[in-house]
């Protein structure tokens, strides 16, 4: 295991610690792992969180128009939901809190014990569960279909509605519809070393790849020989496609990367899934290309599509200012 | 016949509880090793030697706080899916002990009730998935039977005890639906699960505790 860390067990500490060093408009809790906003204001709060190892979600996300907090469980672990209350406390201003969970088994536990915790001492909590993974039914961690980069929209539009004074419900109604109308799909090329373990946590070989992996290294659909940009482009196109309808639409995608694949290669992807939805009559509204749900030094993509109607084209294009997104200003 | 716990009491029991997990140490990790992670005898010793080492705290709080406390805990310590479930069970013991003064004959069954069906929602499982359920839920449903046929108290908590040392018994035979043991070929058949297990310590602990004041 080649990594730049200390000892393994202190990465998700020294890590945010590192982070608010860099951004010194956030503030760290150690004791709970959370990173939170410095300066509030009274709205809706937006909180989530989830295992480390997915940089720069979710603490990444933590700034003006997204999260006003973010709770790190270790890595691929949720956190517990003692850490996740701490996040809901920076974040209430009297408003409510709105959590935006990833549907893994683990954190769905977690995050509704908070929710329930947080009621108890009169804090209104509600929560959505992103899902957009088109590749499986069901897979190792969840129950359904698994949440990933689609998470990332989710931020941004409830983030973006809640600072614009919008109620809880509100907002939940905007994320809601957010993940009505999203959908992802990834693919694998190499596998990722947790640093706890110290090996890959599967095998694949040198010309080999995953269609469908998820972020833990969870199996996928097929794996195959390596293909071309074109064909891959094809592929994760073909899959979300098939299971949503996004003919005569507009539309923002998001090419992500990995961890450890190059926007060198994020942006030839990029170039012909563009090819493809213009081809299809698709309109491309906002491109997001670069690193945004990972899965530690994993190599391969996600791309996903989210459908706009003129309500998510303001939220989208609504300022934010976080050390992950920025824009809009 | 009747009994009523304070917090001190409880404690008591929790301290016994946590003397049998650490006991049974090879024989928990064992099971695990064949089904699991091979991580829950750590997790949860480390919950009961947390819950111990804090028994000042708890022996003084009202029953509904020491639940509380219990439960938040158990969720910091053991972390995973078997915190939070822990977790859930006694804060949902908790609302059913607040303003209470004593743990007692009138109120165990519904606490128990309000515990297993906790684990069940947050944890979406049904008795017969081969968790920990297995060996709660036959428990309370036998305490509630034995209220509504209007057996004597001692009675009710042997045949509590009972039912639950045979619940876990009967994971053996079962096929695990959730958790690690359901990714291997066999789900698991023939093992024990271990979160039954020590769960079925935890009643059988508490029970003969109970019963122990009774005398």
């Amino acid at each position: 295991m080649k990594k730049i860390i200390n000892n393994p067990q202190d990465v998700v500490t020294e890590m945010l610690q590192g982070m608010v060093k860099a951004h010194p408009d956030l503030v760290y809790f150690k004791e709970n792992e959370v990173i939170a906003r410095k300066n509030k204001t009274k709205k809706v709060g937006i909180v989530s969180g989830g295992g480390s190892g997915h940089e720069p979600a979710h603490a990444g996300y933590v700034g003006k128009g997204m999260l006003d907090a973010a709770v790190a469980g270790n890595v691929f672990a949720s956190p517990s939901p003692d850490r996740i209350i701490k996040g809901i406390e920076e974040a209430n201003t009297g408003e409510g809190v709105l959590l935006v969970i990833k549907n893994y088994s683990g954190d769905i536990m977690n995050f509704s014990m908070a929710k329930d915790l947080a009621e108890m001492d009169d804090i209104r909590v509600e929560t959505v569960v992103v899902k957009d993974d088109v590749a499986v039914k069901d897979s190792t961690y969840s129950t359904g279909r698994r949440g990933i980069a689609g998470t990332v929209f989710v931020h941004k539009v409830a983030g973006a509605k809640a600072e614009q004074g919008a109620s809880l419900d509100e907002v939940k109604a905007v994320a809601e519809k957010v993940i009505a109308n999203v959908r992802s799909m990834g693919m694998a090329m190499t596998p990722c070393i947790l640093p706890g373990v110290g090996k890959a946590n599967f095998v694949l070989d040198e010309n080999e790849i995953e269609i469908g992996m998820g972020i833990h290294g969870e199996p996928g659909v097929e794996r195959s020989n390596i293909k071309t940009a074109a064909e891959i482009a094809e592929i994760l196109l073909d899959k979300i496609l098939s299971d949503f309808d996004y003919s005569n639409s507009e539309i923002a995608i998001m090419v992500n990367g990995l961890g450890a694949t190059p926007l060198m290669e994020l942006y030839i992807l990029n170039n012909e899934v563009e090819k493809i939805l213009t081809q299809k009559g698709i309109k491309i509204y906002k491109t997001y290309v670069g690193n945004f749900m990972t899965a530690l030094e994993m190599s391969g993509c996600s791309l996903t599509l989210l459908k706009l109607d003129e309500e998510l084209k303001e939220l989208i294009d609504a300022p934010c200012n976080t050390p992950a997104l920025k824009g809009g200003e | 016949m009747s009994f009523q716990l304070t917090s001190k009491d409880y404690v008591t029991y929790i301290k016994q509880a946590a003397q049998l997990i650490a006991e049974n140490k090879e024989y928990i990790s064992d099971l695990d090793a064949a089904t699991g992670d091979g991580d829950h005898w750590a997790n949860i010793n480390m919950g009961f030697e947390k819950l111990v080492s804090n028994e000042d705290e708890l022996s003084v709080l009202s029953v509904g706080d020491m639940f509380k406390k219990i439960g938040m805990l158990m969720m910091a310590t053991i972390g995973g899916s078997s915190g939070v479930l822990y977790g859930s069970a006694y804060i949902a013991g908790a609302k059913v002990l607040s303003g209470q003064e004593y743990i007692d004959d009138q109120n165990l069954c519904t606490v128990l009730e309000a515990m297993v069906t906790a684990i069940m929602q947050r944890g979406n499982a049904q008795p017969g998935f081969k968790t920990m359920i297995d060996a709660l839920y036959p428990a309370v449903e036998t305490y509630k039977d034995g209220l509504e046929i209007g057996l004597d108290t001692k009675q009710i908590l042997e045949n509590v005890k009972k039912a639950s040392i045979e619940g876990a018994e009967s994971t053996k035979d079962m096929e695990a639906v959730k958790g690690r043991a359901c990714y291997q070929a066999n789900k698991g058949i023939g093992h024990l699960d271990p979160g039954a297990v020590t769960m079925s310590y935890q009643i059988k602990t508490l029970i003969e505790y109970i019963l122990g004041k009774l005398q």
